[in-house]
C-alpha cells in the first residue's frame, strides 16, 4: 500500500494541507480540493448521525463500566503497528519526540462513530481526527479493507499529527486555522511517507 | 578546541563524568516548555511594547470621573484576555512596525537575557564544573565558559566555533540555533523572514552581556553582542540536514579603562 | 507494506495501564529534559523585565503573563494530544485528573493534588505543593500584594481547554508566594462549547 495524498482538514472544514507523494495522483484543482476537504467534514458529521441509537447507547454503557484504561472512556483502541520505518535507530532525528517511536502503545480512537474509512475499486481513504477537530487525511493507491491496513493508516496519519504538533504550532509565525506552508513540515513529511 | 589538551583528559574526563551524573539528578523539567517559553518571550514583547505606547497615546490626560468609573468597571469585569492578540498577529506587528518600535522591542528582550545571564553564571558557578577554574582565567577562558557551559545549560549543546583577534573581539558561530529550528524558513532568506528572526536572536545576546557582567565586566558598553543569521555553507558541504541554521554571534569587548 | 509488524500483540494489555505509569513511561522515556532551574531563572527574568516595562503596576504584569500563558496553551495542547492521544474525558473529574497526572506530570515533571470540588461538580482546585515556576522566588513586599507569579499557568490552561471545546475560567486562588499557606488553581468548567465538538466523537 502506498500512500497517494495527504489532507489536513482545519476544524471549521477548510483544507489547509494537501500534497501527492506519487506521480500518477490524479491532478485536482485547488477548487476540487477544497470541494473534497469540505464534503469530508459533512460525511464526518453525517456519519456520527446515522450510526444506530441502539449502538451509541451501546457504546455510551461500555464506556461507563469497568476499569478505564488510560486516560478516560473505553473508546475503541487503535493497535500499535511499529514503526513503520521511522525510527531513530535508521539516524532520522524525530524532533522533540524521543525515539525509537513517536508512541509506543495503541491509543483510543476519539472518531468513535465518525468517518475513518473510504473504499472503492481503485482507493481507500482514511481519517484521523483529533479531539481539537483538525483531520488528517490518507489516500492509498490500492483499495482495502484489511483491519490491518486501516490500523497502519490510523498510526502513520497519528505519526503526521506528531510532527504537525513539532513543525506547525511550534512554528510561531503559522496562523492557527490557515494553510500550511511550512517547509519543515513538509519535508519530515516526505519522509515519513516515503518510510513506509 | 581542547586539542592541545588531551593529556589530562583521563582525570579531568573523570570529573566531567562526576558532573554530568550531578547534572542529570537535578530536577528536570519538559525542554519544550522551556523552548516554549522562551520563543513566547518574542511576541509577548511586542505585546508589551503595543500596549505601552497605546497608554502612552493619549488615555492618561483624561483622568476624570468618568476615567474612574471605567476603571471601576473594568475590575468588576475582569476579562483576563480583553485585548488579547494571538502571537502571530503580534509578531506581524513587529514585522510592519517602524525600527524605532523594533529596538525597543529588541532591547526587552535583550534585557531578558541579560537577566537571565546574570543568575545563569552563578547558578553554573556554583555548582562545582570541573571545567572551571576562575583564579587565572582570560577572557578567552571567560569565552569558552561561556561558549561551552551557558550555550549546554540553554540549549544543549555547545557553540560549535569560537574565533578571536585576541584585541577583544570573539565571534560565535552556532551550526544550530536551537530556538529557530522548527522555523519554517526558505532556503535564502527574504528580507521579510530576516527581520522576523532577529528578534529570536535577543535573548541569547542578553545572555552573553549578563553572563560576562557577573562575571566582572560591569562598565556600561564594555560589552557589545550582535548575532546575525548567516547562509549555512559548512552544513550544506556535509550533507547534514538543511534544516539548521547557523547564526554568528559577535562578542566586542572592550578592556577596563 | 514493509513496515515491522512484530512484538506489538502485548499492545492491548500494556493500554490498560493507569494514566500514572502512563504518564510516568512518557515522562522517563519520551521526554527530552532541561534543568528545572533554568527554566525557574528564564522565567524569572521574564516576569521581572515585565515588572520594570509596566513599572510594578502588577495588574498589568498579571495580565501579559496570563496571555503570553494563552498563546502558548492554545498551541501545547497539539503537542499534548498527539504525544498521549487521550480519549475525550467523559466527566470533569476525568479532566481534572488528566491535568493533574498527565499534563502537570508530562510537562513540569510535577503532579500536583485536585480538591476542593463546587457542591455542583463545576469547579476543582489544582494544589501545587511543588511549583516549578516559583521555586527559590520571594517577591518583595509590593510584589507580594498584587502579582499572580506564575498567572502564565491560568493562561496555558485555559488555552488549552478551550482548544478542547471547554470554556473555562482559571484563576490563583492563594500562592505561597503571597504568604498563603497552599498554591491553589481554581478551574471553573462555565460550559462545554458543544457546538464545537467535532462530528464522530461519542
Amino acid at each position: 500500500m502506498a500512500i497517494q495524498t495527504i489532507l489536513v482538514i482545519n476544524k471549521s472544514g477548510g483544507l489547509v494541507y494537501q500534497r501527492d507523494f506519487v506521480a500518477t495522483a490524479p491532478r485536482l484543482s485547488s477548487n476540487e480540493y477544497l470541494i473534497l476537504a469540505g464534503t469530508l467534514q459533512g460525511i464526518v458529521a453525517i456519519a456520527s448521525q446515522i450510526t444506530p441509537k441502539s449502538l451509541q447507547i451501546a457504546g455510551k454503557g461500555s464506556a461507563k463500566g469497568g476499569v478505564e484504561p488510560a486516560g478516560g472512556a473505553a473508546a475503541p483502541l487503535v493497535p500499535y503497528v511499529g514503526t513503520l520505518g521511522a525510527t531513530t535507530a535508521s539516524g532520522t532525528p524525530m524532533g522533540s519526540f524521543l525515539g525509537p517511536d513517536y508512541f509506543n502503545d495503541a491509543f483510543a480512537s476519539c472518531n468513535g462513530r465518525g468517518l475513518k474509512h473510504v473504499t472503492t475499486d481503485q482507493n481507500s481513504l482514511f481519517l484521523y481526527q483529533t479531539l481539537t477537530g483538525i483531520k488528517f487525511v490518507a489516500v492509498s493507491t490500492q483499495p482495502t479493507t484489511n483491519a490491518m491496513a486501516v490500523a497502519v493508516a490510523e498510526n502513520l496519519l497519528r505519526k503526521a499529527y506528531c510532527l504537525y504538533a513539532d513543525y506547525v504550532m511550534k512554528n510561531p509565525f503559522y496562523e492557527p486555522e490557515m494553510p500550511i506552508k511550512c517547509e519543515l513540515f513538509d519535508q519530515k513529511l516526505g519522509v515519513l511517507v516515503g518510510q513506509l | 578546541m581542547d586539542a592541545s589538551q588531551r593529556p589530562e583528559m583521563t582525570e579531568h574526563q573523570k570529573q566531567q563524568l562526576q558532573f554530568q551524573l550531578f547534572q542529570d539528578s537535578l530536577p528536570k523539567v519538559n525542554e519544550i516548555v522551556y523552548r516554549m517559553l522562551l520563543n513566547e518571550a518574542i511576541p509577548m514583547a511586542v505585546n508589551v511594547q503595543d500596549r505601552l505606547s497605546e497608554e502612552s497615546g493619549g488615555h492618561e490626560d483624561n483622568e476624570t470621573e468618568q476615567g474612574l468609573e471605567q476603571d471601576l468597571d473594568a475590575k468588576l469585569t475582569f476579562d483576563p484576555l480583553k485585548d488579547h492578540v494571538p502571537s502571530h498577529k503580534l509578531l506581524q506587528k513587529y514585522l510592519t512596525a517602524d525600527e524605532e518600535y523594533q529596538n525597543k522591542v529588541d532591547e526587552r528582550l535583550n534585557n531578558i537575557g541579560f537577566l537571565l545571564g546574570q543568575k545563569l553564571s552563578q547558578l553554573l558557578i556554583f555548582s562545582n564544573n570541573p571545567s572551571l577554574n576562575f583564579r587565572d582565567m582570560d577572557l578567552l577562558a571567560v569565552m569558552k565558559f561561556v561558549c561551552r557551559d551557558v550555550w549546554r545549560q540553554l540549549f544543549g549543546k555547545q557553540i560549535d566555533n569560537l574565533k578571536t583577534n585576541h584585541r577583544g573581539t570573539f565571534y560565535l558561530l552556532d551550526n544550530n540555533y536551537k530556538p529557530v529550528e522548527s522555523f519554517a524558513l526558505d532556503e535564502d532568506m527574504s528580507q521579510e523572514e530576516q527581520t522576523l528572526i532577529e528578534p529570536y536572536l535577543e535573548i541569547p545576546c542578553g545572555v552573553i552581556r549578563g553572563v560576562l557582567d557577573s562575571l566582572g565586566f560591569q562598565e556600561k558598553g564594555q560589552v557589545i553582542c550582535t548575532a546575525s543569521i548567516t547562509s549555512d555553507r559548512e552544513s550544506q558541504k556535509t550533507g547534514s540536514s538543511a534544516s539548521s541554521r547557523a547564526v554568528l554571534f559577535n562578542v566586542q569587548i572592550n578592556p577596563d579603562r | 507494506m514493509s513496515a515491522s509488524m512484530s512484538g506489538n500483540t502485548a499492545s492491548s494489555s500494556s493500554s490498560k495501564k493507569s494514566l500514572k505509569a502512563f504518564s510516568d513511561d512518557i515522562w522517563k522515556n519520551k521526554t527530552a529534559k532541561i534543568n528545572a532551574e533554568l527554566f525557574t531563572l528564564t522565567y524569572g527574568s521574564i516576569v521581572s523585565q515585565l515588572c520594570t516595562d509596566y513599572e510594578r503596576d502588577f495588574a498589568k504584569v498579571n495580565k501579559q503573563l496570563y496571555s503570553m500563558g494563552y498563546n502558548i496553551g492554545v498551541r501545547l495542547i497539539e503537542d499534548f494530544l498527539a504525544r498521549t492521544a487521550l480519549p475525550r474525558c467523559d466527566s470533569l473529574a476525568k479532566t481534572s485528573e488528566v491535568i493533574s497526572k498527565c499534563a502537570f506530570k508530562i510537562f513540569l515533571n510535577v503532579t500536583p493534588q485536585i480538591g476542593n470540588w463546587s457542591s455542583n461538580k463545576d469547579s476543582f482546585s489544582i494544589f501545587l505543593d511543588e511549583n516549578p515556576l516559583s521555586e527559590f522566588v520571594e517577591l518583595p513586599m509590593d510584589a507580594a500584594r498584587e502579582l499572580w507569579y506564575s498567572n502564565i499557568l491560568c493562561g496555558v490552561l485555559k488555552g488549552a481547554l478551550e482548544m478542547v471545546q471547554m470554556d473555562c475560567d482559571v484563576y490563583f486562588a492563594s500562592d505561597v508566594l503571597k504568604g498563603d499557606q497552599t498554591t491553589e488553581l481554581r478551574v471553573k468548567l462555565n460550559k462545554i462549547l458543544k457546538d464545537e465538538i467535532p462530528a464522530g466523537e461519542d
